[in-house]
């Protein structure tokens, strides 16, 4: 807390930490939360400049959660209710392209099942799971991005991991 | 470990040697790695710190100067504003100032170089407070009293003619065909068709229907008005009449009467029978009232 005092994010240094700690981790859950569609990057920059903006109100060890709401409420206003469209790229299979047509073709229709099972997860679970398996974090780092539990965060992945299954059999 | 319990701590990346040997022969072993694999074509675009660092710092040095340069527009606007408000305060001063005067209304006005202007019923007085050190000039519509302190010389311009002083004290009167002029004090002189009058204290100029009369001197020390009392002498009774109307609001039917006769005496501003009595009773007249308006008749 003496700390907060002393600094505060207005120094240009300081702000710089601050991005360089939080930038990534809050695009990356923008997107998987939101989806392509909405500039996540932009989102990302304009968080940041409203921490700016209100550099002096902002205590330092706020800033991560302040940084989250904004953007997470320039997402909603932007997002309300649009589908959620996640890209995958194709150059996967473009290294094995010694493999057959038909092989080719159930992969992409699997794919295709996948991007529609992700659009189809809420909000919370999507953030939390694609952080996981696509980002690689553990579990405790998800904890802290969202800023609830482990416990909360291992349901949410699981629990996602059995719609995902049970969507693409369906499908 | 059960199932759950396996598949949980993948997720988690934490399984070891040996949880990993059991995690492989699960049945659905084969599905799981393929979604797990599949998943990471839908790895979000790279994120590259440093570079969206500086477009997001960049970004903040060009508001900066943006805000300077508002900065700078709020000033060029204040500045306008009080421009603005200089010149409507300015302009403003520079206007004539009216003073006016209802029925059975006196006021008295000091003007800016300590003179005084007693208005009397009905009247109007214009002059301009930001010329008036350069010159001390005022029209006038109705009938005021001039108390003009010593200075430059001060106009009284009326339609009928104009007044024109150097320190003293002075009624003017301008009503329908009757144009007056008392000196109380001091001299004025007055121009009335081109031709000059000098009147010292107590003389009167009078032109009634355009036709000069003579009158006696003054010896009154003020106008009797200022009294709250109108004072005619050998005043024909239609402008008796006139002046009882601008100070009572109201009007007279005289079908049945002479108006040319004449009057003297006075009435008084503050009781309209007292008043009317001072009228009618010299000159053998009844009078009766009806809504606003008295009738005149002949006893």
């Amino acid at each position: 807390m003496s700390k907060d005092l002393n600094h505060n994010i207005c120094e240009e240094t300081r702000f710089a930490s601050v991005f360089s700690a939080h930038a990534k981790n809050l695009h990356n859950f923008l997107y998987y939360k939101f989806g392509a569609n909405f500039n996540p990057k932009d989102k990302v920059q304009d968080a940041f400049i409203k921490l700016w903006e209100n550099c002096s109100k902002v205590k330092p060890s706020k800033a991560k959660s302040y940084l989250y709401k904004i953007a997470n409420n320039m997402m909603l206003n932007e997002a309300a209710h649009q589908k959620v469209v996640l890209k995958y790229k194709q150059q996967k299979q473009q290294r094995h392209t010694n493999e057959n047509p038909e092989f080719l073709m159930e992969e992409a229709q699997y794919n295709e099942k996948l991007q529609k099972a992700i659009a189809n997860l809420s909000e919370a679970q999507r953030s939390a799971f694609l952080l996981n398996r696509i980002e690689g974090k553990k579990h405790r780092e998800i904890a802290e991005i969202l800023g609830i539990s482990v416990k909360a965060v291992e349901k949410r992945i699981y629990g996602a991991l059995k719609k995902l299954r049970a969507e693409i059999e369906h499908l | 470990m059960t199932r759950e319990a396996l598949i949980k701590k993948w997720l988690d990346n934490a399984l070891d040697a040996k949880e990993t040997e059991a995690f492989k022969k699960l049945g659905d072993y084969e599905q799981l790695t393929k979604l797990s694999e599949s998943l990471k074509q839908f790895k979000a675009p790279e994120y590259n710190t440093s570079e969206e660092l500086k477009r997001v710092l960049s970004q903040l040095n060009s508001k900066k100067k943006k805000k300077r340069s508002s900065t700078l527009k709020q000033l060029v606007k204040i500045a306008a504003i009080i421009v603005l408000g200089f010149s409507v305060v300015y302009y403003s001063s520079t206007l004539d100032t009216t003073l006016t005067t209802d029925y059975a209304e006196h006021t008295t006005i000091e003007l800016p170089d300590a003179s005084w202007v007693t208005l009397n019923a009905k009247s109007e007085l214009t002059y301009n407070k930001h010329n008036w050190n350069k010159q001390r000039e005022i029209s006038l519509r109705g009938e005021a009293y001039f108390k003009v302190s010593n200075g430059a010389s001060f106009n009284v311009k009326t339609a009928s003619g104009t007044v024109t002083v150097i320190g003293t004290e002075f009624n003017v009167k301008q009503r329908r065909n009757i144009f007056e002029v008392t000196c109380y004090e001091g001299s004025v002189k007055v121009v009335y068709q081109d031709k000059n009058s000098i009147l010292n204290s107590g003389d009167n100029f009078s032109i009634l229907d355009g036709k000069l009369i003579a009158k006696e001197k003054e010896t009154a020390p003020s106008p009797s008005w200022l009294n709250n009392e109108s004072y005619f002498k050998s005043m024909p009774l239609n402008f008796v009449l006139n002046e009882f109307e601008r100070q009572f609001e109201l009007n007279f039917d005289t079908k049945d009467i002479n108006v040319a006769q004449l009057f003297t005496g006075s009435f008084t501003h503050k009781d309209v029978h007292l008043a009317l009595k001072s009228i009618t009773l010299p000159l053998n007249l009844k009078y009766s009232i009806k809504d606003n308006t008295i009738v005149l008749t002949r006893e």
